[in-house]
C-alpha cells in the first residue's frame, strides 16, 4: 500500500491489520515519520519528532506481535503528545519559551498508558503557550496551519493535535481541555475529539492550567479511534487523587449498536444563540439526522447555564495565576503577550469569587446532571463559528461582536465547570470548506454512550470520508 | 462592562500580590476583568446559601496504603 494511504488509515483499520500481521508497525511508522518533516517546515505541528525512538518502538512492536504478545488496538499504532504531557527524557515545552529546554524525569500516566498499550511516539505535538488559549496562535513556535486553509486558526489550545491528526501526521493524538481545548480544535480541523468526564483520566504528569477544569482525552479522524483509545487512558491513577475508582467498560462493545429508541435534548439557552448560520443549519441538520435514526430529540432547558462563563472565568484565572505566579515574578518577559496578561488578571480574582463560582459550579451541575436524568445525552454545537483567520480578532454575529476567544469557548467551557463528557463530531463544511463540529454531552462516567451516538451519527454525516485539502 | 481603575490594580498587584506588572498588561487585565465582573456579581442570583463549594475536601474513596 503506497505510504500516503497507509497515513489515511484510521487505528481501528491499521490496528486490525497489524493484528492480522498484514501491516507492519515499521512501515506504518516510517510512513508518518517519512511525511512529517516536509510538511512540518510550513505547518509547525510538531516541536519534537522522535525518529530513531519511534523507529525503535515499531520494531519492538512487530517483534511482540510476531511473537504473539499482541497487546490490541494501538499496538504499532503511531500517535503524538500534546506537549505538555511529561514524557521521561524528552523535551516537555508547554508550547513555551519558559520550558523550552525542559526534560522531564518521569512519563505522565497518559504517556506511560498508550506506551504499555503497544503505542509508538512520532512526536510531541505544538500548542497554544501553557494552554492558555483556544486560538493555537503561539508567538514562540509559530501557528500551526489548519489543513483546511492555513489562513485559518486550527483552534486551541491542543492546535498541534487537532491540525497534525486532520493532516495525516499522526494516527491519533492527546489533547487537554481547560475549556475546550480538544474540542474547539477538534471543531476547526475536522475530526473528533472527546473531552471524558473529569476523573475518568489521570492528570498525573500533565502540566496544570486549572486543576478542577483539566481534563485530557483523545483526538483522532474516526469516533472509533477515540474509544480504542479512551480504553487504554481510562481508570483510576493512585497518582491523581482525582480518578474515580470506577469500573472502565468496553467501549468498544456497544459502539456499533443501533441508536434507536436513545433520547437526545436539545439545548437552546446559551448554546443556540448566536450562531453562524452555516453552523446552525448544519447543526439542525445532525439533529434531524439522529433523529431519523430512531433517536427521539425533545428540547431541554438549562435556564441558569448562563452563569457558567463568568464562573469559569473566576476559576481558571484564579488557578492558573497560582499555578504561573513563581514564573510571573522572575520570567515575566519570557510568556507571550497574550497569555502572561490573562494570567496576570488571576491576581484581581478575590477568593471570594472564586469560591463563588466553584458554588456555583454545584448549582450548574445539578441542573446539567438533573436533565440527563430524562435523556441519554445534550446535542449542541461545538463552536458557534468555523475557524476564523489567524489574525482575526473579534468576530460578529447576529450583530454581536465579541472576542474571538469569546466565540470559540461559548459551547465548550460550561462542559468543563460541570465535568461532563462531551464528544465533538464533524457535522459539514460550510460554502467556504471550513469544518462545523456538532457536541455531544453525556451523563458522568457515561462516555459509552456518547460514543455510541457519535458513531451513529458519523456513520449518515455529509462530512464522512471528507480529507482536508492539504491532508496530503 | 464595568469600569475598572488601573491605578487600583496596579497596587493590587504591587502590594497585595507583589508581582511586578507591566502597564501594558495592565490595560488587558482592565478589559477582561471588566467585561467579567457584572455576571461574576450576578452569581448571586443562583442563591447558593445552602450550596458548598466544590473545593471541599473529601474521604479517600479507597483504603489508604491498600495493596
Amino acid at each position: 500500500m503506497p505510504a500516503n494511504e497507509l497515513t489515511r488509515l484510521s487505528i481501528a483499520e491499521a490496528g486490525e491489520r497489524i493484528r492480522r500481521r498484514t501491516l507492519s508497525p515499521v512501515e506504518l511508522t516510517r510512513a508518518y515519520l517519512d511525511k512529517i518533516p516536509a510538511r512540518n517546515a510550513d505547518g509547525r505541528y510538531y516541536l519534537t519528532v522522535l525518529r530513531d525512538e519511534a523507529l525503535t518502538a515499531a520494531k519492538t512492536a512487530e517483534q511482540e506481535i510476531g511473537n504473539g504478545a499482541y497487546r490490541g488496538s494501538l499496538h504499532g499504532i503511531p500517535v503524538a503528545l500534546k506537549d505538555l504531557v511529561m514524557t521521561r527524557g524528552i523535551r516537555t515545552t508547554c508550547g513555551s519559551r519558559i520550558l523550552k529546554d525542559w526534560i522531564p524525569e518521569t512519563d505522565a500516566t497518559v504517556a506511560a498508558r498508550l506506551a504499555a498499550a503497544g503505542a509508538v511516539l512520532l512526536g510531541k505535538l505544538n500548542m497554544h503557550e501553557f494552554a492558555y488559549g483556544p486560538t493555537g496562535v503561539n508567538p514562540h513556535y509559530g501557528t500551526p496551519a489548519n489543513p483546511w486553509g492555513s489562513d485559518r486558526m486550527p483552534g486551541g489550545s491542543s492546535s498541534g493535535s487537532g491540525a497534525a491528526v486532520a493532516a495525516g501526521l499522526c494516527a491519533g493524538a492527546l489533547g487537554t481541555d481547560t475549556g475546550g481545548s480538544i474540542r474547539i480544535p477538534a471543531s476547526l480541523c475536522g475530526i473528533v475529539g472527546l473531552k471524558p468526564t473529569y476523573g475518568r483520566v489521570s492528570r498525573a504528569g500533565v502540566v496544570p492550567l486549572a486543576w478542577s477544569l483539566d481534563h485530557i482525552g483523545p483526538m483522532t479522524r474516526t469516533v472509533t479511534d477515540a474509544a480504542l483509545m479512551l480504553q487504554a487512558l481510562a481508570g483510576r491513577d493512585p497518582a491523581d487523587p482525582s480518578t474515580a475508582a470506577l469500573p472502565v467498560p468496553d467501549y468498544r462493545r456497544d459502539l456499533e449498536r443501533d441508536p434507536r429508541g436513545l433520547r437526545v435534548g436539545v439545548v437552546r439557552d446559551l448554546f443556540f444563540e448566536h450562531l453562524d448560520p452555516e453552523v446552525r443549519t448544519a447543526v439542525e441538520a445532525a439533529a434531524q439526522a439522529l433523529a431519523n435514526l430512531g433517536v427521539h430529540l425533545e428540547d431541554v432547558r438549562l435556564p441558569r447555564i448562563h452563569h457558567a462563563g463568568p464562573a469559569t472565568f473566576a476559576i481558571i484565572t484564579a488557578e492558573s495565576m497560582a499555578y504561573h505566579e513563581p514564573y510571573l515574578k522572575t520570567r515575566a518577559s519570557e510568556y507571550g503577550a497574550d497569555v502572561r496578561a490573562r494570567l496576570l488578571t488571576g491576581q484581581f480574582v478575590l477568593a471570594t469569587q472564586y469560591l463563588k463560582a466553584q458554588r456555583a459550579r454545584q448549582v450548574l451541575r445539578a441542573e446539567v446532571d438533573g436533565v440527563l436524568r430524562h435523556v441519554d445525552a445534550l446535542l449542541i454545537p461545538t463552536t458557534p463559528i468555523p475557524a476564523p483567520r489567524v489574525d482575526e480578532r473579534e468576530v460578529t454575529v447576529d450583530g454581536v461582536t465579541d472576542d474571538v476567544r469569546g466565540w470559540l469557548t461559548r459551547c465548550t467551557r460550561p462542559i468543563n465547570l460541570t465535568g461532563n463528557p462531551a464528544l465533538s463530531v464533524p457535522c459539514g463544511l460550510t460554502t467556504s470548506g471550513l469544518p462545523i463540529g456538532l457536541q455531544l454531552v453525556g451523563r458522568q462516567f457515561d462516555e459509552a454512550t456518547l460514543l455510541r451516538l457519535g458513531r451513529a451519527y458519523e456513520a449518515v454525516s455529509p462530512f464522512r470520508d471528507r480529507r482536508p485539502p492539504q491532508a496530503g | 462592562m464595568t469600569s475598572v481603575p488601573t491605578a487600583l490594580l496596579q497596587s493590587i498587584a504591587e502590594v497585595l500580590a507583589r508581582v511586578p506588572v507591566d502597564p501594558a498588561d495592565l490595560a488587558a487585565n482592565v478589559a477582561q476583568l471588566g467585561a467579567q465582573l457584572d455576571g461574576l456579581a450576578r452569581l448571586d442570583d443562583l442563591d447558593l446559601l445552602d450550596v458548598e463549594p466544590a473545593t471541599v475536601v473529601l474521604p479517600p474513596t479507597e483504603v489508604p496504603h491498600a495493596r
